[in-house]
Formats: C-alpha cells, sequence, structure tokens
C-alpha cells in the first residue's frame, strides 16, 4: 500500500507543479480598471476599532462626501506577513483604486515596495516616512499630543500616580509613552508613572481588549486613577474598566473617544483624547489626488499645526485648559523639546 | 440467570463458543479457568461491553440484549473490575455517587444510603474518607458499595481475590456471604481452586473458550476440578532427556530494587534475588502475579536499573547496560503483555519483525535500514513459525493473539539469543499455537539455549523448566525438581505457605494450605 | 501476489476517500455559511479559483507556502513521537531573531554568511524546543505546557534586545536589527512576472531528509516506534528519554529554518514587523497533511491558496473571516474524517484477514477430508 500511495502522491504533486509552471500565460495584473477612488488598507482592528482606524476612515467619509470620491476599504488579519500586506495593496492598485493608503506603520516596508510596481498611482502611508517618490508619508507628532495629556494626567491625578498602556512595544507607541511621561513629570514633579505593554512584539496589542481591560485594573488596583491607553481597538478595554470605578479617569487616543458611539456608555469617564488627525491628513492626500495635484514627500503633522491636539469633548478639562494652553505655547514655541523616546529608568 | 451458546468472534480466533451458564438467584457462582480461557470476554457479555455473534442471555425468564453497560445496570447487574475505577483525590462518598448522582443527591440522603447500605452487608465503609488513604482491601468494599448503591442484584466480581492477601480475601468471603444471603446474587471470576471451592456454591469451568462443565464443590476436590480446568489432553510435559550444561549463561546475584508504587510508597519489590541458568536449562519462576516476577524480568532486560546486585551473562556484567545493548548481546524476550512491549499494533508485521532488533542484521545496514531484507525474513518467519495471516503488510493489530505471538517468538529466536526470556509465552493463545511454541522452545534449549520461565500455568512450567523457583514477595523463597512435584504443591509454596527445598511427597506438608482450604468448605 | 493487490486497493480507495470526505464537507459548511450571510457561495469558489490560478498568485503561493512547510515538518517530527511543540512560534522567532543579529554584525562572503546565519537559527531553535525536552525528561513537566511558556519568554526576551541602543535600531516607528549584508541575500528563482523564493529548494530537501530519517534509517525507526509505543519502544531498547530530547532538538533545528525565507528572502533584519504565527499554522498544516511530507506540501499551498484568495474575496465584497472560517472547518474535516477512515480501515481489515484465514482452514479441511 505505502508505495501505492506514494506514487499517487508523487503524481500528484508532479501534477500540481506541472499546473503552477504552465499556467504562466496570464498574470492577475492583468485585469482591472482605472480610477475607482480611494483604497485604503486598514491596520488590524479594522474600521471601527474608534480610534486609529476609525479616524482615517472619517477622512475617507469626509471625501467621499465633499469631492464624490468611491472608495474601497479593507481590513489587515493579525500574525500578517510583508507578502500579506504586498497583496493587499496590490490589489487596491490594480483594480485602479487611486490613491491606495496603508494606515499604519506596518504598511510602511509594503508600500514602498508596491509602489515602484505602480508608479502611477500615489500612495499614502499613515506614520511611517517614505522615500519612493511617489508616496506620501503622514507622521504625526504624537509625543507631543501626549505630553499634554500628561499635563491633564498630572493635574487631574488625586493620587499622584497615572498609568500608560501600549499596545504594542515599538518605536511608535514608545513615542506616545515619551511624551506622557515628560508631560506628567513638567507639571507634577512628584506623580508617579506607570508604563506598561500589553505584548512586546505582536501586533495582536491592538485588538486584545481583554488584555487592556486586565492591565487596567491591575494598575487601578494599585491606586492610579488616571490611564492613558494607546493601543487602537484594545484601548476599548481598558476605557470600560476605568468607567467602572469612579473617580478615576481614562484618556483616549487618535479619535476623540469621548464621541463614539460605540463608547457612549463610558463617555462620562473619557477626559480627554489625544487625537491624531489622521482623517486629515487622508482627507488632504485624497484631495490631492482628486485635483490631481498628488502630494508626495513626508509630512509631519505636529502639535503647532494642529495634526495633534487634545480633544475637549465632555468638559472635563476645562479647568485645566489654561495650563494646558501655556503647555502648548511653550512646545510650539521651542521652549519645550519634547523627546520622542522614553527616559530610560 | 441463563446463558445458552453464547459465542463471541474476534478476528481469527473464537474467544467463547457454545458458552452455557445457569446462575441461580442468591448463590456465589463461581467462574473458573486458566488465564486466556475465555473468561474476561464472557464476563464483558455479560455486563453488556461486548455483544455475543450468537447465543442468548436470559434473566428471570426474559431473553435480554445489553448494548452497554448501561443497559446492564438497568438489570440490576453490576460489575467490580479488577482494576479499581476510583478517584485518588476524592472522598469515598463523592465516589460513589460520581454518576450516580441523580439517585440520592449528593449529600445527606447519600451518606444515608451509602452508611445503610455498608451497614446491611457488613462492608465497614466510612463515607468521608479519602479514598487514597484507603488500603486494597478497603477500596475493593467501595467498589462493591458503589455497584449496591446503583441498586445492583447481581454482582460480577473479576478476579477479586488477585490483590489481596489471604486475611483479606476470607473477609471478602464473609462479606460476599453476606450479599448471598441477602438474597444477592454474586458471579466470582478465578482462577485459584483452593478459594473457588472455599466460597462458591456452584462452579462453572471454562476452558478453551467453552464451558466444559459444571461442579457442585461438595462433590469434588481440587485436583478433580484443576484437571477439570486444565484438561486431559494438554500436552504432557516429558522433555525429561536433560541438556543442562555446566556452562553458567545468565547469572544474577543479589539483585535488589525498590520502587513506589501507585500510593508513592517506595517499597522493595526485588529483596536479594540471586540465580544461575546454564547453556541448555528452562529456569522456571512460579508465584502469584505481582510477587516481583515482572520486575526481575525488567531489571534483567534494562528496562529498570536494579538499586543492588549484579547482572552476569556469558561472564560479562551487564547490570547497568542499556537494554539495546543487553539484547545485541543476545537476550531474547516475550514479554508478558505483548501488546504493551511486545508489538506495534498499527504498524505491519515487518515493521514489528524489526522492533527491538533495528540495529541488527537483516533489518539494517549501517545506520540504515534494509526494509528489502527485513521484509524477506518476515516472509520467512510468518512460513517457518507458522504465523497465519495473509501477509506481511497487514497491521499486527488484526492477527490473533496466538499468531501475534508466534510471530513474536520468530522474531526473538531468529538472531539466536543466549538467553531468552519468556513471561507467560503461551498466555491468551490457542492450543495449537501453545504446542508450537513449547516445541520452539524445548528445540532452542536443546541446541544450548538458556531460558528463564515465568508463568501462571503450573503444568507449563513444571513441564519445560528443568529448575523449578518460586518468587514471593520479591523473594526466591523455595525450589523445587520438575519431576517429582505437583502443581498442588507448587501452588502452596506460591502463597508463601511452604520455602526451602519442595521436597516431593505424596502427602507431605507443601500440599497442606490447598487441602485445608477444600476441607473447611 | 493477488491477495496483496486487493489490500492495496482498499487501502488507495480509504487514503483517497479521507482527504475528498473531507474537502467535501468542509465545502459544504463553509458554503453554509456564506449563504447565512446572505451571499453567493458558487461565486465565491469561482472567484477564489480563478484568482489563485493566475501565475502571480502561484508564486505568491508557493513562496508563502514556504515558511509553512517547514514549520509543518518542524511540528510533524514532534507528532510522530507523540510529542505536542506548540513552541515552534516561539522558537522560530527567538531563532531567526539572533540569527539576525549575528547575521547583522558579520560581513562575509555569501557562500560563508548564509550557513552561519542558517546554523545559528537551527541551534538556538534547538536549543530553544531543547529545554522543553530536558524539563520532560528530567522533572516529567508537559512539553504542552513548556513550549507555551517558552513562547512567552522568547517574545519577552526579543521584546527587550529590540530595543534602541540593545540589540536593535530605529528606523522611522519600527525597531529592527542591522540590515545583513548584501552578501546575505538568498538567491531566487526567476520566473514572471514575480521571482520564486530560493528557500523552496531548502524546503524540499528539508521534506526529503523528513521523510529519509523517519522512514529509511534506524533511527527514524526507534523515533517513530516510540511514537506508537512508548513501552514497545522501551522493551525493544529504544532510550525514551533521550529519543524525547533528540527529536525535542530536531523539531526545534527545524523550525530554527522558518523565519529564514523571510530573514533571508524578504526583510533582511528582524523587526517589530516579522511575522508572528508561523509556528500555530504549522500545527494545523502537519493536521492537515497526517505529518506525510507530500500531504504536509499539499496542505501548505493549500493554505497558501486560501490566503491568497481571501484578500480577493474581501474584494468582492464577502467577509474577510470566511478564509478563516474555511481553514478551521477544513483542518476539523480532514482530522475526523481520518479518524473515521482510519478505524473503519482498521475493521475492515481484521475482518478481512480473518475471512481470509477461515478460507484458508476450510481448504485445507478439505484436502485433509479428500486425501
Amino acid at each position: 500500500m505505502r508505495r501505492v500511495s506514494k506514487i499517487v502522491a508523487a503524481g500528484i504533486a508532479t501534477a500540481a507543479l506541472t499546473l503552477s509552471l504552465s499556467a504562466c500565460g496570464e498574470s492577475s495584473t492583468e485585469s482591472g480598471g482605472k480610477d475607482k477612488g480611494v483604497g485604503l488598507a486598514f491596520d488590524v482592528g479594522g474600521r471601527d476599532d474608534h480610534s486609529f482606524n476609525e479616524a482615517a476612515a472619517r477622512g475617507v467619509d469626509k471625501a467621499e462626501k465633499d469631492l464624490g470620491v468611491q472608495s474601497k476599504l479593507m481590513t489587515a488579519k493579525n500574525g500578517e506577513t510583508e507578502a500579506d500586506r504586498e497583496q493587499r495593496l496590490s490589489s487596491l492598485a490594480e483594480a485602479g483604486y487611486n490613491p491606495v493608503i496603508g494606515v499604519g506603520f506596518n504598511y510602511g516596508k509594503s508600500v514602498n515596495k508596491v509602489a515602484k510596481d505602480f508608479p502611477d498611482t500615489t500612495f499614502g502611508v499613515v506614520d511611517s516616512p517614505s522615500e519612493v517618490k511617489n508616496v506620501y508619508g503622514m507622521v504625526f507628532a504624537e509625543h507631543e499630543g501626549s505630553y499634554l495629556a500628561g499635563v491633564a494626567a498630572a493635574l487631574k491625578s488625586k493620587t499622584h500616580k497615572v498609568g500608560f498602556i501600549g499596545g504594542v512595544n515599538n518605536a511608535l507607541i514608545q513615542k506616545f509613552q515619551a511624551g506622557f511621561e515628560q508631560g506628567v513629570k513638567d507639571t507634577d514633579p512628584k506623580a508617579k508613572v506607570t508604563s506598561e505593554y500589553l505584548y512586546a512584539n505582536d501586533d495582536k496589542g491592538f485588538n486584545d481588549p481583554a488584555a487592556a481591560k486586565g492591565k487596567a485594573k491591575g494598575m487601578l488596583d494599585g491606586g492610579i486613577d488616571v490611564i492613558y491607553t494607546a493601543a487602537g481597538q484594545s484601548g476599548n478595554g481598558s476605557i470600560e474598566t476605568v468607567a467602572g470605578k469612579k473617580g478615576t479617569w481614562a484618556i483616549g487616543v487618535d479619535s476623540d473617544q469621548y464621541l463614539q458611539p460605540g463608547l457612549a456608555q463610558y463617555k462620562s469617564s473619557i477626559l480627554t483624547s489625544v487625537m491624531k488627525n489622521v482623517d486629515v491628513a487622508v482627507y488632504d492626500l485624497v484631495k490631492s489626488v482628486h485635483d490631481k495635484k498628488p502630494l508626495t514627500g513626508n509630512k509631519a503633522y505636529t502639535l503647532k499645526d494642529n495634526g495633534v491636539r487634545l480633544s475637549t469633548s465632555g468638559g472635563f478639562i476645562d479647568d485645566i485648559q489654561a495650563k494646558i494652553d501655556a503647555a502648548k505655547k511653550k512646545i510650539a514655541s521651542g521652549d519645550v523639546k519634547v523627546s520622542d523616546t522614553p527616559a530610560k529608568q | 440467570m441463563e446463558l445458552r451458546g453464547i459465542t463471541k468472534r474476534f478476528p481469527g480466533v473464537v474467544a467463547n463458543h457454545d458458552i452455557d451458564i445457569t446462575v441461580h438467584r442468591g448463590t456465589v457462582h463461581a467462574l473458573v479457568g486458566e488465564n486466556g480461557a475465555g473468561k474476561s470476554t464472557l464476563m464483558k457479555i455479560l455486563y453488556g461491553m461486548q455483544k455475543p455473534d450468537e447465543g442468548t442471555i436470559t434473566i428471570d425468564g426474559e431473553q435480554v440484549s445489553f448494548h452497554s453497560p448501561a443497559d446492564a445496570i438497568a438489570r440490576n447487574i453490576g460489575m467490580v473490575h479488577q482494576h479499581f475505577m476510583l478517584a485518588d483525590n476524592l472522598t469515598v462518598l463523592e465516589n460513589v455517587v460520581l454518576g450516580g448522582e441523580k439517585l440520592h443527591g449528593i449529600s445527606g440522603r447519600a451518606r444515608a444510603e451509602i452508611i445503610k447500605i455498608s451497614e446491611r452487608y457488613g462492608l465497614g465503609v466510612r463515607p468521608d474518607v479519602l479514598v487514597e488513604d484507603l488500603g486494597v482491601a478497603d477500596r475493593q468494599r467501595v467498589e462493591i458499595l458503589k455497584v449496591l448503591y446503583r441498586g445492583a442484584r447481581t454482582l460480577i466480581l473479576d478476579e477479586p481475590t488477585a490483590v489481596l492477601v489471604p486475611q483479606e480475601v476470607d473477609a471478602l468471603f464473609d462479606n460476599l456471604r453476606e450479599l448471598k444471603a441477602e438474597g444477592l446474587t454474586v458471579i466470582f471470576i478465578s482462577h485459584k481452586l483452593g478459594e473457588v471451592l472455599s466460597v462458591a456454591d456452584d462452579i462453572t469451568v471454562i476452558r478453551r473458550g467453552t464451558t466444559v462443565g459444571s461442579v457442585v464443590p461438595s462433590e469434588t476436590t481440587p485436583k478433580q476440578l484443576a484437571e477439570l480446568m486444565v484438561g486431559t489432553e494438554l500436552p504432557s510435559p516429558e522433555t525429561r532427556e536433560s541438556t543442562v550444561t555446566d556452562v553458567e549463561m545468565l547469572k544474577v546475584e543479589g539483585l535488589r530494587l525498590t520502587s513506589a508504587d501507585a500510593e508513592g510508597v517506595e517499597r522493595t519489590v526485588l529483596d536479594d534475588v540471586s540465580l544461575t541458568i546454564h547453556k541448555g536449562e528452562v529456569l522456571g519462576i512460579a508465584g502469584v502475579e505481582g510477587n516481583g516476577q515482572a520486575e526481575l524480568v525488567e531489571a534483567i532486560m534494562g528496562m529498570r536499573d536494579p538499586d543492588g546486585g549484579v547482572i552476569t551473562l556469558d561472564g560479562i556484567d551487564i547490570s547497568h547496560l542499556p537494554t539495546r545493548t543487553r539484547r545485541e548481546d543476545g537476550i531474547g524476550y516475550i514479554p508478558e503483555d505483548r501488546h504493551r512491549h511486545g508489538l506495534l499494533l498499527e504498524a505491519p508485521l515487518w515493521e514489528n519483525r524489526i522492533l527491538g532488533h533495528v540495529t541488527e542484521k537483516p533489518n539494517a545496514k549501517g545506520r540504515l535500514l534494509d526494509l528489502k531484507a527485513a521484509r524477506v525474513d518476515t516472509e520467512r518467519i510468518v512460513r517457518e513459525y507458522d504465523v497465519r495471516t495473509p501477509g506481511i503488510e497487514v497491521t499486527a493489530a488484526s492477527l490473533s493473539g496466538g499468531n501475534q505471538q508466534k510471530l513474536i517468538v520468530g522474531r526473538e529466536m531468529s538472531h539466536h539469543p543466549k538467553l531468552l526470556i519468556a513471561a507467560h509465552p503461551t498466555r491468551g493463545v490457542d492450543v495449537g499455537a501453545q504446542a508450537q511454541i513449547w516445541d520452539q522452545i524445548r528445540e532452542a534449549r536443546h541446541e544450548g539455549l538458556a531460558v528463564l520461565l515465568i508463568s501462571a500455568d503450573l503444568d507449563e512450567l513444571i513441564g519445560l523448566s528443568d529448575t523449578l523457583r518460586v518468587m514471593y514477595r520479591g523473594r526466591l523463597v523455595a525450589d523445587a525438581d520438575p519431576a517429582t512435584i505437583t502443581p498442588e504443591e507448587l501452588g502452596s509454596a506460591m502463597t508463601g505457605a511452604a520455602t526451602g527445598h519442595l521436597a516431593a511427597s505424596d502427602n507431605g506438608s507443601a500440599a497442606g494450605p490447598t487441602s485445608e482450604e477444600g476441607e473447611s468448605e | 501476489m493477488k491477495k496483496f493487490a486487493r489490500f492495496d486497493k482498499n487501502k488507495l480507495i480509504l487514503g483517497i476517500a479521507a482527504p475528498v470526505l473531507a474537502i467535501v464537507a468542509a465545502l459544504l459548511i463553509t458554503s453554509v455559511i456564506i449563504l447565512a450571510t446572505g451571499k453567493d457561495p458558487l461565486y465565491a469558489y469561482s472567484v477564489m479559483v480563478d484568482f489563485g490560478s493566475k501565475s502571480d498568485s502561484q508564486v505568491w503561493i508557493i513562496n508563502k507556502a514556504v515558511p509553512y512547510y517547514l514549520s509543518a515538518v518542524a511540528v510533524a517530527i514532534g507528532f510522530r513521537m507523540n510529542l505536542f511543540n506548540i513552541g515552534v512560534d516561539g522558537q522560530y522567532r527567538i531563532a531567526a531573531f539572533f540569527a539576525a543579529v549575528v547575521g547583522g554584525a558579520l560581513t562575509l562572503p555569501g557562500f560563508l554568511q548564509i550557513p552561519i546565519i542558517i546554523i545559528v537559527a537551527m541551534l538556538v531553535g534547538s536549543v530553544w524546543a531543547g529545554i522543553a525536552g530536558l524539563l520532560k525528561t528530567t522533572r516529567g513537566v508537559s512539553e504542552v505546557i513548556t513550549t507555551i511558556m517558552l513562547n512567552a519568554i522568547a517574545a519577552a526576551v526579543i521584546g527587550y534586545f529590540l530595543q534602541e541602543g540593545r540589540l536593535a535600531k530605529k528606523d522611522g516607528n519600527l525597531f529592527h536589527t542591522p540590515n545583513l549584508p548584501g552578501s546575505s541575500h538568498f538567491f531566487t528563482i526567476p520566473t514572471m512576472p514575480k521571482p520564486l523564493d530560493g528557500f523552496l529548494v531548502i524546503a524540499v530537501v528539508v521534506g526529503f531528509a523528513y521523510w529519509f530519517v523517519l522512514n529509511r534509517t534506524r533511527f527514524g525507526f526507534d523515533l517513530r516506534t516510540v511514537g506508537q509505543s512508548e513501552s514497545a519502544a522501551e522493551a525493544g531498547g529504544v532510550n525514551v528519554k533521550r529519543m524525547i530530547v533528540t527529536s525535542m532538538l530536531l523539531s526545534g533545528a527545524a523550525a530554527g529554518l522558518i523565519g529564514m525565507p523571510t530573514l533571508l528572502g524578504v526583510s533582511y533584519n528582524y523587526g517589530t514587523d516579522f511575522p508572528v504565527g508561523i509556528g500555530f499554522t504549522g500545527i494545523a498544516i502537519a493536521l492537515l497533511g497526517r505529518n506525510h511530507p507530500i500531504g504536509m506540501a499539499a496542505g501548505a499551498l493549500l493554505w497558501g491558496f486560501l490566503e491568497r484568495t481571501g484578500t480577493q474575496l474581501e474584494f468582492e465584497e464577502y467577509e474577510q473571516e470566511i478564509v478563516g472560517v474555511m481553514q478551521g472547518v477544513i483542518v476539523l474535516c480532514v482530522v475526523i474524517a481520518y479518524e473515521l477512515v482510519r478505524r473503519y480501515g482498521l475493521r475492515l481489515q481484521q475482518r478481512k484477514v480473518g475471512e481470509e484465514l477461515a478460507a484458508q482452514a476450510r481448504k485445507t479441511e478439505k484436502a485433509e477430508v479428500s486425501s
């Protein structure tokens, strides 16, 4: 029997190989149309993460409304490789979408690579700079926004203990941590900041609300009363946990999370959100392509030009707005330099 | 309860055929037979674990058909297995109610019921003790109580005395008599004649898968019963022309081995065991199972590392050598449990031929396997050792027990061992295969092979051995001359009743305990 | 000889029955799920077949399948021993990480540099797996527990070192180890429109070695024996404990190769974006391929096919989760189907043997009577 099954198996393998080699004639790139609108590839968590991806989606929504362009939105899965991301971007480009935007630094390399295959298409990538000529790199001064969140947290904390939860311990999220820590220290030198990450290096950190719940619970139990979470969709778990304990505050990220319908029941605990105006950046790019004057190169969206800012919905920080504005002025003027890497402990 | 014409076939072998048994209510009915006579299959049929191919089971005049143990339980039949099925870390109460929660709840009412049953039958079971704190006999009583708790009126006990010491056996029999007095029926499976005669009201003897007779204990003697059990056609042991030489092949000196038992207690399982086997000699070891025979075999095979003593094979100290080296040095091994130790059940026969001899010719060429040679040699073994199989590509599992055993014997003999360890070589093997295996052992002995034979079949031991030793509680306590000893005398030494050299005698003290038990009935 | 032929035919039919049964069942279940989402399953399949058979899709699928296959082999080495090495994921990641560190620090000619990187990866992978093997043999800890724990430890170790100022440098918003020099870029096989990953050759070699060692060597026989019956292996003279450690080392060494196609052919460094989870995919593929070298290759290709075409499904407005569901359903169906067919086959064989022997016996009886 063994021999027979081997022969059969070998036969199948040979057939498969022949098939794969002989079918070289047609490539999938040979189909597709032109100018279908904007193609957007989300990071894990997808459109409804109430945070980062959703901010990008808002930009597309606005473009659809104002400019009348079509759109195609696709989402990354956990544990993807470069090949998966490249395929997603190529599919969009092939189908004729322009611009094609990768949301999240994970798309940094793949956008660069695919952009070279489609020189006539404009690409965009959020959170990653690029050197390719038809790519528009949109980077944000998260550390500056986070600095203001630190100021607010330090002023609002009664226990003088505040916490930071990052989704994944990478360079991007460390910018949030660094700014936040510096903001707290500059405002209240005796305050203690506890910074923790959900995952060391697994992008699951951006869509694992349960893990964020656990971390937040631990922090609350330790007497921390303000928690700033930069973890995409995972942040929802942290906000939910904070809302369960009276007298504590959550600080949101990327979108104005106070206004998120999905988080409405917790909104009275959302002190403020560090908004990355990804929507503005995305809209800018779509509009530029629509106007036939595509943006390229890299653009840093900073505090100074409102690329990042602190939301005021709910009015919880109205009483300290003056101090926040003062801090903002100092950063804008260059009096305070916010570090984008955390101080070594 | 009546069983008529029960027949059960397994692939290639008939386990039971034309079994007829009548069990009367309120009696202790013993089923006796040798190991492998088909008792356990019959019992599984009774308890619904297997379906008979032919025949009928009638209970209280009503014909029944069991598809699962649940059907048997519904008919008030309960079974106490030889290996207890209790959870150590639960209390007696919890063990009893486990799976029977609907009967009397799980607390107050259940406890009351347990105490009631325990008192009625004098079981002395304490409901709140952890099972892990109980001894073997207590555990057995918990098992019995578990069955009674589920409303059993007929109890099947599978070799209940195998794990007990004599006093515990007496206590168990008292319990059984209590049960009988309350009108319950007990089916008692055993191969120990003395016990059977002392407790049973009726005895049915099973041999080679069928019922060969029913006797009443008061009208029979152990000898008659033994003859019924073993049969008269038993190939008789006439290997008297001695082939024993002066050359020492295996020498075991002062072997000691300790091992942790199921409760984690360190026990001495081999205590100062010394023996010598010469070329051309068969040394038989008699003993009730669990007295250290298996451990002795494993120590010689290298599967257990002895704590003391020296094992010498053909002049080489092999006490701590790995098993593979010992096999290469010429130890052949017919294991007691061929399914666990002798075969790869789901592998084809030719792979089974390689098992245990992967480094030796014809199976290997250097570090590579020689599949072609192994296959050819498997064909040869199948032919020469009369392994009944349609081919060598079938799995070992599809052969009958006897043919599996012939394959193992053929494999071990093919490497011309200096020493053959044969543990229960004909257990569960049909008559034809049995005679063949015996012939092969005799033949090899003739050619100078040394054989360590372990068997529960006393006739086999006496018939094949040149020297006999008796093992009891990890020690070799007695020796005997197979030319003169009788199974009865040997049997009494196995219970520890006699030690030293068992002199042949017509009515010697050695036979005492057996006959006493017979008389006590 | 005729007898054998008959057995062969049965087995052949049974051997084909299992995968066919599984695929039919998986298709049916997936169709029901797609229907439940209000979409057309048949169109989905036609999109998949159509897109998956494009030449660039084929290249993509094969390249994607290479690490999956290596992962499946690593898992299968354990499976054949009855060891459940769940830690392949951690093993390949930590192996790739240290290989990247070593590779980034050296500048040697490719013929030295590439083997050094691969060997470092295999060594690190086997050390990581070996820890689980040692703990099992010396302390009796289940390898399932230890390998899961070691996955977490591997992630933490990488997380610690993959920081600026330790073993990594910052590049935009990523941390990664220094780039490998150009000499350590692995060769590719030129095909149109994209090249095939040269590591395909290594995967084929590994698959062949896996088959050869298991089926043609004494060592492989011992290993399989332990997997089939530990007690029989021990009685047969196999040092079971040493075999456990050895096979864990081998499994880990194979796991070390998983990250190499990515490291030497795509990323040229280990960064925070290095792929994770291939070790778990390997478990599914080893199950799918029944630990058989060719079965696993088919499984890895199927996986690549599903992932390639899954994105296209999302394009056609199907839910992207459909592919994940399909993968799960297929593994489940395959496992169930093989088990059913195996049991049926065993029973069939036992009955056949019984019949053959009964027929033989009748013949000899008749012969005796007539003589």
